[in-house]
């Protein structure tokens, strides 16, 4: 049974990262009908500004806790300007355009690959625990750290599902994202609506790096891994649905954790996109899928 | 009047067009390919490589050169991008021998890149040098290559015998690979060397290079309560995140990293977990075991790639002067004459110690240069050196 509750609390907790990234990619693809295989690299360059900026303003005298947010902040302004700056000279021009937006995507990945490895290095770099500790909880081990993170994740998960809901913002990116041009006929201004959207997952993203930078391995690949397991949850949630995005990531996680404690690592990993194929063959538009 | 004016001021430019022609001619220069990863993950091994092939140049350059039958030769440094698969290592065969006419190779980096590589360079008689680790790549079928390295054929006996010496307790190994040729290969010589030496093997298991959540991994290896686990050719920054995972489950005993090249990778993702980690392919540069020339030359690797060199990179300065000893031992620069030399010559190698080849009776032939075993240990957070072993 305690292997139950720790093999569980690590899947949840594994979870509330992919869903922090499966929400940013499906809301892209409801607004804009794109593909952003980009989303990746806003998340890494959040990771990397941290683990740069943190050693030098914890020498510089400030506490742990509070070197940490500032840099979370300075994190999260370079990805949402790179993230601006990859909508209005890219994305802007592709949207509702599947094929040129897959195109663009991978193009802009190879990019930043190497402008990421340029201006960062390729060397890992670490963040030491902000929250040090951990606690029982029926037996399994959680680090506070990771607590820290589903919190923040469930919260974000919570404040966008009740925002679509119930904003004005948010009943638009519905809208839109339902029918972009009866949307625009009713005075939606679409455009808006659409770099809204992109913002806010990168604002996903963003968040999904600084919190993880402290309990993973952050290098300017590090995007990569999580860009493939958000993927394949919002595929099989279904593209564009926000419900479908957590219930995907949730399963992709506990695959991934049950598969690699029962079997190996590897097959799990095989395990996962085999399910895939078979959530494909019963449900082509994903579970809770529209798109 | 203006015309012999022309004619004078065309004689001298056509004049020092020959000074300087001249000049060129006069230094000599063979170019070294090098294939290995400029981007991606092992991005930082192969920025290691081309700094340390070009120190080495330079060095040579300096000391006045390679000189073969009254001329003089300098190395210049080729380094392409394979990305560490084999497709892109095809391309970087291509590029290197047949455009860029290269015919002897100062280093490349992974077996499935390296194999691309070889199968080319071996029909055009090209000398290769490699830090691959996989044993289908040496042996007699492939005389042109050169290995710069320890590999597991070396580390492992050797290592896995002072670890099992130095824990008489341990009785029982988990180990853990990349699920790759290297992961592969590691897993299997492994597992014989830990059963000779008396240590069961409770679990061999592998995981994707690029996985970045690694508590399931870490669950599944403490469940099985192994006296030692053995991470294999896991990379260090792999090896640190799964060490902290592990800690966090709660579970103590002896940590080895046998082909792991670096703290820096395992100390950033590991943090206090890394401590007492053994690693069998480790470089220190602390303490009086290294020299000024080697301190000095880290400190430049350091400023330059942000990491500290480690084995893999140090074997592309060490081919540089393997080539320059065999080049001047043969008299002549074509490298099939210098690949039937070459197993002959020692050199100093960047370890400090005059170094040769051997591997006869392991793969039949000379190919594999003789480098020390060094086990190193993560003591108070810094990796020591704990036991220098001779092959």
């Amino acid at each position: 049974m305690q292997t139950f509750i720790q093999l569980s609390a690590t899947a949840l907790q594994i979870g509330a990262v992919y869903v922090l990234f499966s929400l940013g990619l499906t809301l892209i693809f409801g607004v804009m009908r794109i593909v952003n295989f980009v989303h990746g690299h806003i998340f890494s360059v959040a990771a990397l500004v941290v683990a740069y900026l943190l050693p030098a303003l914890a020498a510089g005298g400030l506490s742990a806790p509070a070197a940490y947010v500032l840099a979370s902040f300075v994190g999260i302004a370079v990805a949402l300007s790179l993230g601006a700056l990859l909508y209005i000279f890219g994305f802007r021009h592709f949207q509702r355009d599947l094929v040129g937006s897959f195109i663009l995507s991978i193009g802009l990945v190879l990019l930043l690959d190497g402008v990421l490895l340029h201006v960062f290095g390729g060397a890992v770099r670490g963040v030491p625990e902000i929250f040090p500790g951990r606690v029982s909880i029926g037996g399994a081990q959680v680090t506070i750290q990771r607590l820290f993170l589903c919190a923040v994740a469930v919260l974000m998960a919570v404040s966008l599902y009740l925002a679509l809901g119930h904003s004005r913002l948010g009943k638009a990116l519905r809208a839109v994202s339902y029918d972009h041009e009866a949307a625009m006929m009713v005075g939606i201004p679409y455009s808006r609506i659409a770099f809204l959207g992109f913002m806010i997952a990168s604002l996903l993203a963003a968040i999904a790096g600084v919190l993880l930078a402290p309990v993973t391995i952050v290098s300017p690949v590090i995007g990569t891994d999580y860009l493939i397991k958000g993927f394949i949850a919002v595929i099989i949630g279904g593209l564009g649905s926000v419900p479908g995005a957590i219930l995907g990531s949730i399963f992709v996680a506990s695959i991934e954790t049950f598969g690699s404690y029962y079997l190996d690592s590897s097959y799990a990993t095989l395990a996962i996109f085999g399910l895939v194929i078979i959530v494909l063959l019963f449900w082509p538009k994903g579970v809770f899928g529209r798109g | 009047m203006i015309i012999k004016k022309q004619l004078k001021s065309g004689a001298a430019v056509l004049a020092l067009a020959g000074l300087i022609a001249g000049a060129a001619q006069a230094e000599e220069v063979i170019r070294l390919g090098l294939s290995v990863p400029l981007s991606g993950a092992a991005a930082v091994w192969g920025k290691g490589a081309e700094f340390l092939c070009n120190t080495a140049a330079r060095e040579i350059r300096e000391g006045g050169g390679v000189s073969v039958g009254g001329e003089t030769y300098n190395f210049e440094c080729l380094s392409y991008d394979n990305k560490y698969n084999a497709a892109e290592g095809t391309k970087v065969a291509q590029a290197l021998l047949n455009r860029e006419g290269v015919k002897f190779i100062g280093g490349s980096l992974g077996t499935a890149p390296v194999q691309a590589l070889q199968a080319l360079a071996e029909r055009q008689d090209v000398l290769v040098f490699t830090v691959a680790w996989g044993a289908s790549i040496k042996g007699v079928k492939h005389p042109m290559t050169f290995t710069q390295m320890n590999t597991p054929g070396e580390i492992l006996p050797l290592l896995i015998a002072y670890i099992a010496k130095e824990h008489p307790e341990a009785k029982s190994v988990a180990m853990l690979n990349p699920n790759d040729a290297t992961g592969k290969e590691t897993e299997t010589l492994a597992g014989d060397i830990w059963a000779k030496n008396g240590v069961d093997v409770a679990a061999s298991d592998f995981y994707e290079r690029g996985t970045t959540e690694f508590q399931p991994i870490a669950a599944r290896l403490a469940s099985l309560k192994p006296a030692i686990i053995d991470l294999g050719a896991t990379p260090p920054a792999d090896a640190g995140a799964i060490f902290k995972e592990l800690d966090v489950l709660g579970w103590k005993g002896v940590k080895v990293v046998e082909v792991g090249t670096g703290a820096d990778g395992l100390k950033a993702t590991g943090g206090d977990a890394a401590e007492g980690v053994y690693m069998g392919a480790g470089v220190t540069f602390e303490g009086n075991a290294a020299t000024d020339h080697q301190k000095a030359i880290n400190e430049q690797a350091k400023a330059q790639i942000g990491e500290s060199l480690n084995a893999v990179q140090i074997g592309f300065y060490d081919s540089v002067y393997a080539l320059k000893a065999a080049m001047e031992k043969a008299g002549s620069v074509d490298p099939k004459i210098v690949a039937e030399v070459l197993p002959q010559v020692t050199f100093k190698s960047f370890y400090g110690e005059e170094v040769g080849f051997y591997g006869k009776e392991l793969y039949g032939r000379d190919q594999q240069m003789r480098l020390p075993i060094i086990v190193t240990k993560v003591i108070g957070g810094t990796l020591a050196e704990v036991a220098r072993l001779k092959p």
